[in-house]
């Protein structure tokens, strides 16, 4: 304990030197604007900054990215809140309850709630990084391709908690969102599928153009489609602080959403976006409400950007303590540090002390920073609502196309974005769910790779799911958590979907 | 049909030659497209390289990345670009994978290799075969050995199906007439991942990508695909003097511009990557990232490249009629 304390105080000498704390804030500016940028997240923003930290050295350029990082996943939300256009792919989950407290005249505790959530986890998950990285690194490269196959399925379980309305319609759209996964080449059989002699289509659609498609694209439409223009909102001073009761609820989603965040982090592959997903799920299956989901719960808002910023630390743990990537984020950023001649591994902890322990501070410094730039923006933001629709969605259209043709600098990418823009608008017109489409097009691909690497790993043998603890614990509880979803179909008991009844998804 | 429009493209270059004379090449700034993601092989390789360039050129030239399809959207891209020398592309050794995947599998293929006219080779990196250290092997002839006991039970991991780490690992397993589990994954950091958390047994990395497993001994290096010994891995021996001739294989990076650019141009842009890689920052920065620099001018890389394309296409065929059967 005294050891990782005088460690502490030798990464906060590091980090509060006045040129590493200048490209902290820096960095958390850059990634805040890259977060609030439609389309643009944390990995492209810190892909386009990558070259400029080139001539920095390390420790700057691992804290400067490091920042840009956290700052886009706080961001991400503020898009999410106010428009219902997912800044990054992270925070879809928030559009739905989110926005849906902008038209209640709540966007400032929503945004609010977002800013503190994210903040509280985000700490929590630096203490984790730092208390926890050599022990849980070991652990997590337990996590192999059955372990990973059954940690998906529990996501699709989880599925059938988020519906909202008609099951039926539900499963439809995450049938839609698996089917869009599978477009692309084939990893096991390098075959191309439904690939139209497309090269571009290739590696798949991406979830950046197709969330902002059929969220962000979509709310436009059904705006311009409505008889009246909608009332241009004018907030008060007193509707920007959240009530004692916002508070109240927002405390466990939070506390849980932390925990769930940081676990699935730690996990190699691009789990942290699933997070957001299965904090949603839990939060609505434990509320005494879950009526109210979908319509404007702060817990909705609280759960899910708490764990996809706990997430994004706990990403750091295998990254710091064994030197690999567990997703295209962590991996540019030790591309960065490769670049100054420092070669991740499991001996980069006690080789470069300066480096991972000024860089566990600047991450505290860079959550403080965040939390000050953002609460006090939380008005100016809000504020944005007050122009007149006219004027915002043309210029919410313009910054949608640039941000996802800057992703990868492709206009496939813009024409998927508009495609699913019109399929949105016309399925939320019958009223359907979106957000079973965006999990099950993020799932489908990671679910497929992971099965099929289990069974090469196997030669095709199913009992590999039953010979890992890990994998067979998690994969009992899915079936256990499958059983229960289905209860009500076969009792015909009273479930909490039937207080439900349909999701009205439109304002 | 093609006679007729290389005349076609001959009398136009002709007609054009007066004016370009008198313009200078380069007189605004140049395109490098690099077919991969930021932090890749080919961006570390790529930017640098630009940035020395840029010294000899005086103009700038712009890192753009254009990922996807494994290297084939970017390398189309330059190959279907305007053949004036302001659009260039820094690609890996799969460039020449890609058509022969392409063919194997009767698709439209995205481009073809006499698209493309090399400018230079910058760096060639053997891969090197490394195990989970519990692997009681520490040789090639007992990883054989092994392997040969347990047919078809042992397995590696790749960065992808006919990717850059699974070339390699056919190559050495159609040499010793081994049979493995072939285990993709999406990249070379997820292909190392699976050998140190056990779930694999084995993969070929590239020096730089294992080189901090290897020193806290969570990875043993076995042999290189090298023609000689790797200088950061001295005591690994190659596949060549353990008596497997036709077992070499790089991952290399290499500059190409479209195969219709005018030979002043490419004089102008082959002459700018030789003082490049002379550059003693440019050096510097590839000592860093552990790829020293390999610099071929046109003529050699073109032989090089012709034999290195000769060999994964061949290689294509043998794997795809092993997986098809």
């Amino acid at each position: 304990m005294l050891e990782t304390f005088n460690n502490l105080l030798l990464g906060f000498s590091v980090a509060l030197s006045p040129s590493v704390l200048v490209y902290a804030f820096v960095g958390c500016i850059i990634g805040t604007l890259v977060g609030m940028m439609p389309g643009l997240g944390p990995l492209a923003g810190i892909s386009l900054l990558l070259p400029a930290t080139f001539g920095l050295n390390p420790i700057i350029a691992i804290v400067l990215l490091s920042g840009v990082y956290y700052g886009a996943m706080y961001g991400g939300s503020t898009t999410s809140i106010l428009m219902r256009i997912p800044g990054e792919a992270a925070s879809v989950m928030t559009c739905v309850d989110g926005y849906a407290m902008t038209q209640n005249g709540r966007a400032g505790p929503a945004l609010a709630i977002a800013a503190i959530g994210s903040f509280i986890a985000g700490t929590a998950g630096v203490v984790g990084l730092m208390l926890l990285a050599p022990t849980l690194a070991e652990f997590a490269l337990r996590f192999g391709p059955p372990e990973y196959t059954a940690l998906l399925m529990m996501g699709l379980f989880i599925l059938a908690y988020m519906s909202g309305g008609s099951m039926l319609k539900t499963l439809a759209m995450a049938g839609l969102g698996l089917m869009l996964g599978m477009i692309g080449i084939d990893a096991m059989s390098g075959y191309t599928r439904f690939s139209f002699d497309l090269v571009e289509l290739g590696d798949g659609v991406g979830i950046v153009p197709v969330a902002v498609g059929l969220f962000g694209i979509s709310e436009i439409l059904l705006t311009a489609g409505q008889d009246a223009a909608p009332k241009v909102q004018n907030p008060k001073l007193h509707d920007l602080i959240p009530s004692r009761e916002e508070f109240r609820l927002s405390v466990g989603p939070i506390a849980r959403g932390s925990l769930l965040g940081f676990m699935i982090g730690i996990i190699p592959g691009s789990a942290h976006i699933i997070s957001s997903f299965v904090s949603y799920g839990i939060e609505r299956r434990m509320s005494k409400h879950p009526e109210r989901f979908g319509k404007g719960a702060i817990e909705g808002v609280a759960g899910p950007e708490s764990a996809n910023n706990a997430a994004a630390s706990g990403a750091f743990v295998p990254m710091m303590a064994l030197g690999i990537p567990t997703s295209p984020v962590t991996a540019v950023m030790i591309a960065a540090i490769m670049v100054h001649g420092i070669s991740p591994g499991p001996l980069l902890i006690s080789q470069q002390p300066e480096l991972f322990w000024g860089f566990v501070a600047s991450m505290y410094v860079g959550n403080v920073v965040l939390l000050v730039l953002n609460l006090p923006m939380v008005g100016l933001f809000v504020n944005l609502l007050r122009i007149p629709y006219a004027y915002l969605y043309p210029c919410i259209l313009a910054f949608c196309i640039l941000g996802t043709y800057s992703v990868s600098n492709s206009m496939i990418d813009v024409w998927i974005m508009l495609i699913m823009g019109g399929i949105g608008y016309v399925l939320r017109k019958f009223d359907y769910d979106l957000a079973p489409v965006a999990l099950g097009l993020v799932l489908s691909p990671m679910l497929e790779l992971s099965l099929r690497q289990s069974l090469a790993m196997s030669a095709g043998d199913y009992g590999i799911f039953l010979e890992r603890p890990i994998a067979t614990t998690m994969l009992g509880l899915g079936v256990l958590l499958f059983l229960l979803s289905i209860k009500p179909l076969i009792f015909k008991s009273k479930d909490w979907r039937s207080k439900v009844g349909l999701d009205e998804v439109e304002g | 049909m093609k006679a007729r429009l290389i005349f076609a493209a001959s009398l136009l270059a002709l007609a054009g030659a007066p004016a370009a004379a008198q313009e200078v090449f380069p007189n605004h700034s140049i395109t490098m497209i690099v077919p991969f993601p930021p932090g890749g092989v080919a961006d570390i390789t790529g930017r640098p390289t630009a940035a020395a360039m840029e010294k000899v050129l005086k103009q700038p030239v712009a890192v753009v990345n254009r990922p996807g399809a494994g290297g084939a959207v970017g390398n189309a891209a330059v190959a279907n670009a305007k053949p004036d020398g302001y659009t260039i592309l820094m690609a890996l050794s799969s460039i020449s994978v890609i058509p022969a995947a392409d063919e194997l599998f009767n698709r439209k293929p995205a481009y073809s290799l006499d698209q493309f006219a090399p400018i230079a080779l910058i760096s060639a990196d053997p891969t090197i075969l490394v195990v989970h250290p519990s692997l009681p092997v520490k040789s090639l002839k007992e990883l054989v050995a092994l392997a040969k006991s347990k047919p078809g039970q042992m397995s590696y991991s790749s960065s992808g199906v006919y990717g850059a780490l699974h070339m390699p690992m056919e190559m050495f397993l159609h040499a010793t007439k081994l049979k493995m589990r072939h285990v993709p994954t999406t990249g070379g950091g997820p292909a190392i991942t699976a050998v140190l958390g056990g779930h694999v047994e084995m993969t070929a990395g590239g020096p730089a990508a294992i080189s901090g497993h290897v020193k806290a001994g969570k990875l043993r290096p076995i042999v290189s695909w090298g023609a000689q010994r790797h200088p950061a891995y001295p005591e690994v021996p190659t596949f060549k003097e353990l008596g497997y001739k036709d077992v070499e294989y790089y991952i290399w990076a290499g500059m190409f511009a479209p195969r219709a650019t005018p030979e002043p141009v490419m004089k102008v842009l082959r002459d700018a990557a030789r003082k490049a890689a002379e550059d003693p920052d440019f050096r510097s920065a590839m000592a860093k990232v552990n790829s020293p620099v390999q610099y071929m001018d046109a003529p050699e890389f073109q032989k090089y490249w012709e034999a290195d394309a000769k060999r994964l296409a061949a290689l294509v065929k043998i794997v795809g009629k092993v997986e098809t059967k």
